[in-house]
């Protein structure tokens, strides 16, 4: 344990020694230094450029070294360490916070001189390195006083997980929710309360009178209603999955994962083609059955239809690891006790799949709340909060108060639903892998429950086929819904490559497509770490503030793109941490919004398997490292691959947050194709969003490759049905 | 605890390894109008200026206000090219933007009057007027006669026809609404407003969405920028487009540099080359139909002749500021768009 | 490498809270090497929290523990000598049987092939040899449990932990398997705490016996002294079954104790109790049953079971209900008979009322 922190307060003196402190403007780990004259390393800067602020991480490290070294009561030496790193992380954050830029911010009188008027830079890799050092130091020492059950991992993967939700979550979005309390030259509480519960906001017009309810009420009930379809439909599908003999799983399957991988505005836009007052499903029914032609699908219907359609996947990922993972044993049991299948699955599967389906509830509430593409497009005048606050923003009357009211409403909302969620999946303990193995054959469903499944989930699939076979034809004829003459023309632009001068990418979308790859590539692994090893704290292991912990997690899923996008600019466009017009704020910013999905998953998932899974290979002598590899991870296949694909699909499909952080260097797909689909240009967007549907397809299976199934029992049976 | 150190450090190398800012010789362009107008653009300062690296990125008017709102202080563009010009006006009066000491004489008056009421800071490029389309197919098939004027629209043929943008959102619903207000007086704009309203089935949020439901035959009529609607019937909608004949306003297209730009040469030059006659010219390869504020540009044929449109004299002055545009605004949900309509 | 101290275990004043809640008082404790020492006790008592605590699983909110001499309290379970055998096996589904046996020697980054043939020879030590390559899902659940057992010993533990290794076998296998473990436990004279709540499975295996109570120590022991000298009315209700009949101490001489009882005066072993109320622990095979013309207790009938080798009676007396075991097969009484209850005073004990 001694060792580890000193390796530590080595890594931190080589990034304090050798590597540039400051970001350049070369980037954020130029190596111009070792040629530049002008002092770069931390170490230069204090000796060289009278930088002397930077002294504090230096100290602070040589003291937690001298403290190691010299005192023997290991508890006394643990505690100061832990008071010698925590102060060299204050004040590391506190001089890149008060000298910015333009000179110190804050204290001017106290600091003066040259140096400190010019300023300085945003953090650098050096500085990262450090703060990165000294935060392990702290959490090694801390857990050396015996907090977190003394295990450095768990304390040290706690603290690093506090730090990046503060950082990279609560420091951007508090620089907006500030602006709702603002009024001219201050801030007030008496402003905020009649701007907050104002009936615009809250009426209940459209249940008590003739008007139409307040946004953050349509947003509830929009949400609700989602919430609770994609859950029931997420279900049907994965009882499909594990419980029955269907014939067509595999077609089904792939099916259930499109939507997710769909752009955003595809699905309104194919909705409209198909049931718009001109869409080719009403002009049938209006030949056919004489059905008047309306425009009922701008509204609350066509919206909750369409999110219906884009977020039934991800209840579905969520429920599909839950269901599978519900004992067999359990049913027999119910079985042998005399239950039907149907009570069976009432009484015992059902109530087993609690956490899952709370989860996937709490997801699709959470993503039909933050949704703002369909609502754009199918909304009409059924206006939610999500439409309002992006308007509040970038509207021709732009109101950064407005916009905070409004996404303190819609947090109330998720901090509502979330405590909910709480208090009905409740302490119980859920879990159905215990390391008493079990052999026997999951239920089959009763004849009720596999027709409600089938009558649910069929038409859905049938439905999702249809849209996206129109959106494949889209993108081959010349004018979508006007001109079927078949072209390629659409693809040659985007996708073009010109052979004629050796080989190039003249497509217009290809900059764009690679950009996008690599980010998604390198922010999926990395969601899915943070977001599992979340889920891993959460479930297993106790702290103080745990609660709290949870939901701070959550916030960052919870605030619309748009509120993050802006927020993030706020905060990372100015030392100490200046990210703007880099990849790595894309980067970051999926990671954070969309880490809550491992997080949902990985706790239904890891609430399945026994503690004792766990305990038993600690006292093996494993630590919770090797545990977390070698029993845990191969266990959580599914909830793995879920936040996988899900990271991935994320970061190629969302819009509102990045609009903001695309720099022309690195812009993105979906940025793209929203510009074109505002210029009117759909055949090249939808050609783009089938290519990019492809691809994430392709990208999938090798996931599912890569990861495979986790092995439980030799087969999963399934009872024929007698 | 070796090998989490291990992988902890070489993720840290791997994000940070993906970083990089922008340099000075680069000149960061955010474009607001069309895409393929704005990679024209690019591709032809390029082609004059092998120097400069253009790095441009395409964003609405409103998402690139709020970002140079939120980067004020330290912008990361150089110069904003394109887009309405109310944003541009806002953004010069809350001192986000600079003069860019570009000459303005071979500009038409509505170009200089831009640049004249913004103290240089935004100059006009191209002009959009507003204006009426129709599906023709919708209305023979329900036997509506196509609308003329703004009075046509509240005619009770079109009930549940019309479908335009909120102003509260749309720079383009706006510019309706003061091209209105200066058509009729304050008055009696809002009463035809609310007339107009009554036929409305939708108060879309996007500006260009009505223009494009009328081209898919989701509403019959709809109300936007005539350049829009070209573009749309080029590509193929039985769109018809309507010049009104009480009159109607227009937007200006406009340039402008970024306060504290990095690259301030790179920019003026851009703004140069943007006003430059050869340059407007092209616009119609990319189909771009907007009037170009040049005096000397080619004016393509598909573009709404401004001469023959009865264009207004729009006072960009006062229904640009901040003020009168809240007062309006606040008197349009009162009495016309109401929040909370009866569903 | 033997030392005297290795594979002992030492509580010094350990107190375990969770939050308000205390699950452990104030406990010493010292099993000495070699030994099986079995906690025992009903469900809430702490026994499975001194078990963790000796894993490692739970940390001690006071006091200090000592394994083989080294002081381990703020060691985590990981770097704890001890290996534990879990209630619920904790089998890992996804492994063979063969790497889960051979896990605890990889994670040590023992050569796998080394490995995998000591996991072998631990699967032969428990009788399973040449069922390596199976999942856990396909055995049944005593070779499960004793797949757990080899997992755990295959380590060579300083101390192994068994959390109620039994409850889930059926009760002919339990007495299999508990047989086994004891042999094992004894061949390769391995320290061994047992968690358990069923007494004669505690009486059958252990060296020592700890029962425990409301988060303390009843009574610690071997078997026998349990049995024969109860300190207290709860440890002779647990261990062996017992009337226990109120009575008055009305003086103690040599240890003898003279004891009124539904007045009647028995010479009973004080037990180091003195004058006053207390209660006479009467083991059930110790009672017989007489015809009522004879003396003793009077009582009757109330229930009789036939069981082949004995009959069980239940007897309604002055005393309370008392429960009867009587070798005598041969001529039974039936229920609703008068009797008269007799017992030797010698083979009765006293406890504190």
């Amino acid at each position: 344990m001694k060792r580890t922190i000193f390796l530590w307060l080595f890594v931190g003196l080589v990034g304090f020694v050798l590597l540039p402190w400051h970001m350049t403007d070369r980037g954020f780990t130029s190596f111009d230094w070792m040629r530049d004259d002008a002092p770069s390393t931390g170490l230069m800067l204090v000796m060289q450029g009278g930088f002397w602020w930077l002294l504090a991480p230096l100290l602070a490290g040589l003291a937690a070294a001298a403290i190691q070294l010299k005192i023997q009561t290991p508890v006394q030496r643990s505690k100061l360490t832990l008071w010698a790193a925590a102060a060299g992380l204050f004040l590391t954050a506190l001089q890149g916070l008060v000298i910015v830029r333009a000179g110190p911010r804050l204290f001017e009188t106290f600091l003066t001189g040259e140096t400190v008027m010019g300023g300085q830079p945003g953090f650098g890799i050096g500085a990262g390195v450090v703060v990165i050092a000294l935060l392990f130091v702290l959490t090694n020492a801390l857990s050396q006083t015996g907090k977190g059950q003394g295990d450095a991992f768990v304390v040290s993967m706690i603290g690093l997980i506090i730090a990046l939700v503060a950082v990279f979550v609560f420091y951007p979005v508090s620089h907006i929710l500030v602006r709702a309390f603002e009024v001219q030259g201050g801030y007030s509480l008496t402003e905020f309360f009649p701007r907050f519960f104002d009936s615009d906001l809250w009426g209940l017009g459209c249940v008590i009178g003739s008007r139409s309810c307040g946004t953050a009420i349509n947003s509830l009930f929009l949400a609700t209603l989602t919430g609770a379809g994609t859950t029931l439909l997420g279900l049907s599908f994965a009882l499909i999955f594990t419980r029955t003999d269907f014939r067509a799983k595999k077609v089904l399957r792939v099916l259930t994962i499109i939507p997710i991988i769909t752009p955003p505005f595809v699905i309104g836009l194919a909705l409209i083609l198909l049931f718009g007052r001109n869409g080719t499903i009403t002009e049938l029914a209006a030949d056919l059955f004489g059905m008047e032609k309306t425009r009922w699908l701008y509204g609350f219907w066509g919206v909750y239809f369409a999110q219906l359609l884009s977020f039934t996947p991800i209840a579905f990922l969520v429920l599909i690891g839950v269901v599978q993972g519900v004992s067999p044993s359990m049913e027999e049991a119910s079985q042998t006790l005399d239950a039907d299948r149907w009570q069976t699955f009432r009484y015992v599967s059902l109530p087993l799949m609690r956490p899952g389906l709370a989860n996937a509830f709490l997801l699709g509430f959470i993503e039909s709340l933050a949704d703002f593409g369909n609502p754009l497009v199918l909304g009409g005048n059924f206006g939610v909060l999500s439409t309002e606050i992006y308007f509040a923003i970038v509207g021709s009357v732009a109101d950064p108060a407005k916009a905070a009211i409004l996404a303190i409403a819609l947090l109330t909302l998720t901090l509502s639903a979330f405590l909910i969620q709480r208090s009905w999946v409740g302490k119980k303990s859920y879990a159905t892998i215990t390391g008493k193995a079990d052999s026997g054959q999951n239920a089959a469903l009763s004849p009720l429950v596999r027709t409600a499944c089938y009558a649910t989930a069929l038409p859905w699939a049938a439905l999702t086929f249809v849209v996206y076979s129109m959106i494949v034809f889209g993108s081959f004829v010349k004018l979508w819904g006007y001109d079927h003459t078949f072209t390629f023309a659409h693809y040659v632009r985007a996708f073009g490559m010109d052979f004629s001068n050796g080989w190039r990418f003249s497509g217009v979308a290809w900059d764009s497509y690679f950009t996008t790859l690599t980010i998604s590539t390198i922010a999926a692994p990395l969601t899915a770490l943070v977001g599992l090893s979340t889920a891993y704290l959460l479930v297993r292991q106790k702290f103080v503030g745990k609660d709290a912990f949870e939901f701070s997690t959550m916030l960052s899923f919870a605030i619309p793109g748009t509120v993050i996008g802006v927020s993030y600019i706020m905060a990372f466009n100015f030392p100490p941490i200046e990210l703007t017009g880099t990849s790595i704020i894309l980067i970051i910013v999926f990671v954070f919004r969309n880490m809550p999905v491992g997080v949902r998953g990985g706790i239904a998932a890891m609430s399945q398997l026994d503690n004792s899974l766990d305990e038993a290979s600690i006292t093996l002598g494993a630590n919770s490292f090797t545990t977390v590899r070698r029993v845990i991870l191969p266990l959580m296949g599914p909830a793995i691959l879920a936040a996988l694909t899900y990271s991935f699909v994320r970061a190629i499909t969302s819009v509102s947050a990045v609009i903001f952080l695309v720099s022309a260097k690195h812009n993105m797909a979906t940025s793209f194709i929203v510009g074109r689909v505002e210029n009117g240009e759909f055949g090249i967007a939808i050609a783009y969003s089938a290519v990019l549907i492809i691809t994430m397809l392709a990208a999938i299976l090798l996931l599912q490759l890569l990861i495979g199934t986790r092995r439980l029992r030799r087969t999963d049976r399934v009872q024929q049905p007698a | 605890m070796k090998r989490t150190n291990v992988i902890s450090a070489a993720i840290l190398m791997a994000t940070s390894a993906m970083a990089s800012a922008a340099l000075a010789d680069e000149l960061n362009v955010v474009c607001s109008a069309e895409q393929d107008w704005c990679d024209l653009m690019v591709a032809a300062f390029e082609a004059e200026n092998p120097d400069t690296d253009v790095l441009m990125v395409r964003k609405s008017t409103g998402e690139t206000l709020a970002q140079v709102r939120a980067e004020a202080g330290n912008p990361k563009i150089d110069v904003w090219w394109g887009g309405t010009g109310d944003p541009h006006l806002i953004a010069a009066e809350e001192g986000l933007t600079q003069p860019s000491g570009v000459s303005t004489d071979e500009l038409l008056g509505w170009a200089r009057n831009m640049s004249d009421i913004s103290e240089a800071r935004t100059v006009g490029i191209y002009a959009g007027a507003l204006g009426i389309a129709y599906n023709s197919e919708i209305l023979d098939e329900k036997g509506i006669a196509p609308p003329a004027c703004w009075a046509d629209l509240a005619d009770p043929r079109f009930a549940g026809e019309i479908q335009v943008a909120n102003p509260n959102s749309s720079g383009t619903a706006y510019t309706e609404l003061a091209t209105f207000v200066q058509l009729f007086g304050e008055d009696e704009a809002f009463t035809r407003l609310a007339a107009v309203g009554a036929n409305v089935n939708s108060y879309t949020k996007s500006g260009s969405a009505p223009s494009k439901a009328a081209a898919r035959g989701e509403t019959g009529v709809s109300i936007g920028f005539m350049h829009d609607m070209v573009k749309l019937a080029a590509s193929g909608f039985p769109l018809e487009i309507v010049a009104p004949c009480e009159g109607t306003g227009y937007e200006v297209g406009a340039v402008s540099i970024i306060e504290g730009a990095r690259n301030f040469e790179g920019a003026q030059a851009w703004v140069e080359f943007a006003l430059r006659a050869d340059v407007q010219s092209r616009a119609p390869e990319v189909q771009s139909f907007q009037v170009p504020s040049n005096s000397n540009a080619e004016v393509a044929p598909e573009s709404p002749d401004l001469a023959s449109i009865k264009l207004i004299d729009y006072d960009f002055a006062t229904y640009g500021s901040s003020e009168t545009r809240a007062r309006l605004l606040a008197r349009w949900d009162e009495e016309v768009g109401d929040p909370n309509p009866q569903e | 490498m033997t030392t005297l101290t290795q594979g002992s275990v030492h509580f010094d004043g350990v107190v375990k809270k969770y939050g308000a809640v205390t699950a452990l008082k104030r406990l010493d404790l010292k099993i000495d090497p070699g030994q099986l020492v079995t906690l025992l006790g009903p469900s809430g008592c702490g026994k499975t929290t001194t078990l963790r605590l000796v894993a490692g699983l739970e940390m001690a909110t006071e006091g200090k523990i000592l394994i083989g001499g080294e002081d381990v309290t703020h060691l985590t379970a990981t770097y704890r000598k001890v290996s534990m055998v879990f209630q619920s096996y904790a089998l890992f589904p996804h492994m063979t049987v063969r790497q889960n046996v051979a896990y605890g020697l990889t994670v040590k980054s023992m050569p796998k092939a080394e490995a995998a043939q000591k996991a072998d020879h631990g699967l032969e030590l428990v009788g399973l040899a040449g069922f390596g390559d199976r999942l856990p899902s396909e055995l049944s659940g005593g070779q499960q449990q004793r797949v757990a057992v080899a997992r755990a010993i295959v380590l060579e533990p300083e101390v192994l932990l068994l959390d109620e290794p039994l409850s889930n076998l059926d009760a002919k296998l339990r007495r299999h398997v508990r047989e086994e473990i004891r042999q094992i436990q004894q061949r390769l004279g391995l320290t061994a705490v047992y968690v358990t709540h069923d007494q004669e499975e505690a009486m059958a295996v252990s060296d020592r016996i700890i029962v425990m109570k409301n988060a303390e120590i009843a009574q610690e022991g071997t078997p026998g002294d349990l049995y024969e000298a109860p300190k207290s009315e709860f440890i002779a209700d647990f261990i062996g079954d017992a009337n226990l009949a109120a009575c008055d101490v009305g003086g103690v001489t040599d240890g003898i104790a003279s004891v009124r009882m539904d007045g009647l005066t028995y010479q009973v072993p004080a037990g180091g109790l003195n004058k006053g109320a207390a209660k006479m622990v009467l083991r059930p095979h110790h009672l017989r049953l007489h015809s009522a013309d004879e003396p003793g207790v009077k009582g009757v009938v109330s229930y009789a079971a036939y069981l082949g080798k004995e009959i069980q009676y239940t007897v309604d007396s002055p005393l309370g209900e008392l429960f009867v075991i009587s070798g005598v097969v041969n001529k039974p009484f039936a229920q609703g008979d008068d009797v008269s209850v007799q017992f030797d005073a010698n083979l009765a004990r006293l406890v504190a009322a």
